[in-house]
């Protein structure tokens, strides 16, 4: 009996995970420069946002699920991250 | 019936239908005397009605879910009763105690009651639902502590299914939270907030394992699909319970000298309670749709749809709506709260004691359903009593908003009892259709006396 | 060919992996969470000030760090998931072994965090901002514990061999659980640590 070679999935998490590694580093050094304001916060919102989708397509295996599931998903994604946006924007006002 | 053990549940449905009765009337008193401030004075006052009513209802449940164990459990565990003789000791001595009880409360005035029943050693009395003398609450102990030794053991010895366990640690927890009701700190804030960890953790913690594990056996028997489905759902509508509801006790300490952290706490995880009720009323419909069989029982199949739907609404929906600290600023202690209280004590916790009965009280008789003409009866009685609770909860909401306007966000608010006057019309309607209420129980009650022809019991 | 269909795991297509019932706990949490995130974010925007300023006294760097683990242990996850696919029930559980360890890593350093604040005499009453990071952090943090727990059983059950190639429902439930937990302390690091 042949033994199955590694799934496909491993090498694009592989590098989905570099990816998350270095964006990370990108927010750190984001907040270590004491940056602010409201295009640093939607860049870093950005990442964020992009950050959760690679976990969800990827790791948790979403982007081969229905439309539905994805949509899901990516409404919690934009809703939370248009919460946060809209809620930053108030408070600058 | 498979087990002759469970012959025990019987008296212990039978008396809580009565104490059911019991409540009913209680409540149309009470109701009367909100619009006829000095019917039946001195006789029963209105602190005495209210205890009464309220006191019966909970005890009629637990007598409820007793019963419902002593069914479930060796059908559950395949195994008879570890000793159906003290099931029924403690059936009687629960129900002497709690009848005693009563008449304490309807005879003798509340201080005196105190004073008869060593309230002084050991004070617990004079806090809302725990009014039980300390003599009734050690009794109540006692019956509880013989009772889950009896069921654990029946199902130590037997199989265990999910069902039965969370059927077990509902129960348990039932009795632990208990104890707080022998605490009793003289520094207000701290009695009010252990207070609620009988009776919220009750209501929106323990009891709801009672609630799921009791509709998930109906449905099992009723629907015939697969347990393995039926438990998978259970798991989750158990973890969500108790992830919204713990943390959700905090939707009680908002305004009561706890720290304002609450108010976030409360209104965040209370915010989610919903959620399990609702994840209730889609299994309940999602089962009945997939059944695998048409069980005879069609009266049982519709109260275990009823307390999908109305749990939801009463418990979830209406429980919502004034669970937020910003909303509850305005409606704390109003009839909003009373509006809450009915739809979700009936929808949760009355129909599913009414559904297990339906199921169960045939079979201890000797047979799978009812008579046809019986069962259409019950499903009259259904819709009476349920079209009513939900007028009565819609005229107190109606009376609250009222009330929240006039008292507390006009411009020239009014003292309490001058709104009381103001929104007596809702009082007027809520009082009549609780009467319709108990022509529906009536029904109901009726409904155990129609004869027909039968199946026996498989 | 068909009968032996019959024996794998039933999984339809388009629906997520692992136990179905598993999704929705995970979307019940994501709920909770996403209900905390937008009351901090308007807690903030009353009180821009106070979070400004109380937010530097935090330690960003254990943040990143833990973030950094977490992405890591989830993909420790990945390849477990990836090793039983292939049959390789001991390569899975020394993967699920290794993710275990980083949530102990995360722990640890989450542990240092509260104790640091703890110590200076902070608590929930401190203020509204500390309310908010105290509690979220506290409640992802009995999250990681609880997704350590569900870890460990499905290790213990992939070292003994009771997954197959065919039958890894189990492994799959675990790891989008705990994909769910990472994803969360994502959004979260970000939200509480740096946006300013």
């Amino acid at each position: 009996m042949n033994k199955p070679s590694q799934p496909r999935f491993v090498r694009p998490c592989t590098l989905i995970w570099l990816t998350l590694i270095a964006l990370t580093g990108v927010t750190y050094s984001i907040g270590d420069a004491g940056l602010g304001g409201r295009n640093v916060m939607l860049l870093v919102l950005a990442i964020t946002l992009l950050k959760g989708q690679m976990i969800a397509g990827f790791f948790m295996g979403l982007r081969k699920t229905s439309l539905l599931w994805r949509a899901i998903m990516g409404g919690y994604l934009i809703i939370v991250g248009g919460m946060i946006a809209a809620a930053y924007l108030m408070g600058i006002n | 019936m498979q087990y002759k053990s469970q012959a025990v549940a019987k008296p212990y449905f039978i008396a809580a239908i009565g104490l059911f009765v019991g409540q009913i009337l209680f409540g149309l008193i009470m109701g009367l005397q909100y619009v006829v401030g000095d019917f039946l004075f001195p006789a029963i006052p209105f602190n005495v009605a209210r205890m009464v009513h309220t006191n019966l209802l909970i005890v009629w449940l637990l007598f409820g879910f007793m019963g419902a164990a002593y069914y479930m459990i060796p059908e559950e565990s395949e195994s008879e009763l570890f000793s159906p003789k003290l099931a029924l000791a403690m059936f009687w001595i629960f129900l002497v105690a709690g009848a005693l009880t009563i008449v304490g409360y309807l005879t003798v005035p509340y201080a005196a009651l105190a004073k008869m029943t060593f309230n002084d050693l050991w004070p617990t009395m004079g806090r809302e639902f725990l009014e039980q003398p300390l003599i009734t609450k050690l009794g109540i102990v006692v019956v509880a502590l013989a009772f889950l030794f009896n069921i654990s053991l029946t199902i130590l010895k037997g199989r265990k299914t999910s069902i039965s366990l969370v059927l077990l640690l509902g129960l348990w927890g039932l009795a632990v939270f208990f104890l707080f009701s022998f605490y009793n700190p003289s520094n207000l804030v701290l009695d009010k907030y252990f207070w609620w960890w009988t009776v919220h953790l009750w209501v929106e913690g323990v009891w709801e394992l009672i609630l799921g594990s009791l509709l998930a056996f109906v449905l099992i028997k009723v629907t015939g699909v697969d347990r393995e489905i039926i438990e998978k759902w259970l798991y989750m509508i158990i973890a969500m319970t108790l992830i919204t509801g713990i943390i959700g006790t905090g939707h009680h300490y908002y305004w009561i000298g706890t720290p304002e952290y609450w108010q976030w706490f409360g209104s965040v995880f209370s915010a989610l309670e919903p959620i399990p009720f609702f994840m209730m009323t889609v299994f309940a419909f999602n089962m009945v749709n997939r059944r695998r069989r048409e069980h005879p029982n069609k009266a049982a199949t519709l109260w275990a749809l009823g307390t999908g739907v109305m749990s939801f609404l009463g418990a979830g929906v209406w429980g919502f709506l004034h669970t937020l600290a910003p909303v509850n600023f305005y409606t704390h202690g109003t009839q909003i709260t009373a509006a809450h209280g009915h739809m979700a004590f009936y929808g949760a916790y009355v129909m599913v004691v009414l559904t297990i009965i339906s199921y169960a009280m045939p079979m201890l008789r000797g047979r799978a359903a009812n008579s046809g003409k019986a069962q259409v009866m019950e499903m009259w009685a259904f819709w009476i009593m349920t079209v009513s609770i939900v007028f009565i909860t819609l005229f107190l909401t109606a009376a609250g908003i009222l009330q929240v306007w006039l008292q507390r966000v006009s411009t020239t608010p009014l003292g309490f009892m001058a709104a009381q006057d103001q929104v007596a019309l809702f009082y007027w309607l809520r009082e009549i259709t609780g009467v319709l209420f108990l022509v529906g129980l009536v029904t109901y009650v009726a409904s155990f006396f129609v004869g027909g022809e039968t199946k026996e019991a498989a | 060919m068909t009968t032996q269909s019959l024996t794998i795991d039933a999984h339809e297509p388009g629906t997520p992996p692992g136990d179905l019932a598993i999704w929705f706990f995970i979307f019940a949490e994501l709920l909770a969470f996403g209900i905390f995130f937008g009351s901090y974010a308007f807690a903030r925007a009353h009180n821009v000030e106070l979070f400004n300023q109380s937010q530097l006294m935090l330690n960003r760097a254990s943040g990143a760090v833990n973030a950094l683990v977490l992405i890591t242990s989830s993909y420790f996850v990945v390849r477990a998931v990836a090793a039983i696919k292939q049959g390789l029930s001991r390569q899975c559980a020394n993967w699920l072994g290794a993710a275990i360890a980083l949530g102990g890593v995360f722990i640890v350093i989450k542990l240092f965090e509260f104790h640091a604040k703890f110590s200076a005499g902070i608590s929930l009453s401190t203020n509204t901002f500390y309310m908010f990071y105290l509690s979220l952090t506290i409640f992802h943090f009995m999250h990681v514990i609880l997704g350590m727990v569900i870890l460990a059983f499905v290790m213990a059950k992939a070292r003994s061999g009771g997954y197959s190639i065919e039958h890894h429902t189990g492994v799959e439930t675990g790891a989008s659980y705990w994909h769910m937990v990472d994803l969360v302390w994502i959004i979260l690091f970000p939200l509480v640590y740096v946006i300013r």
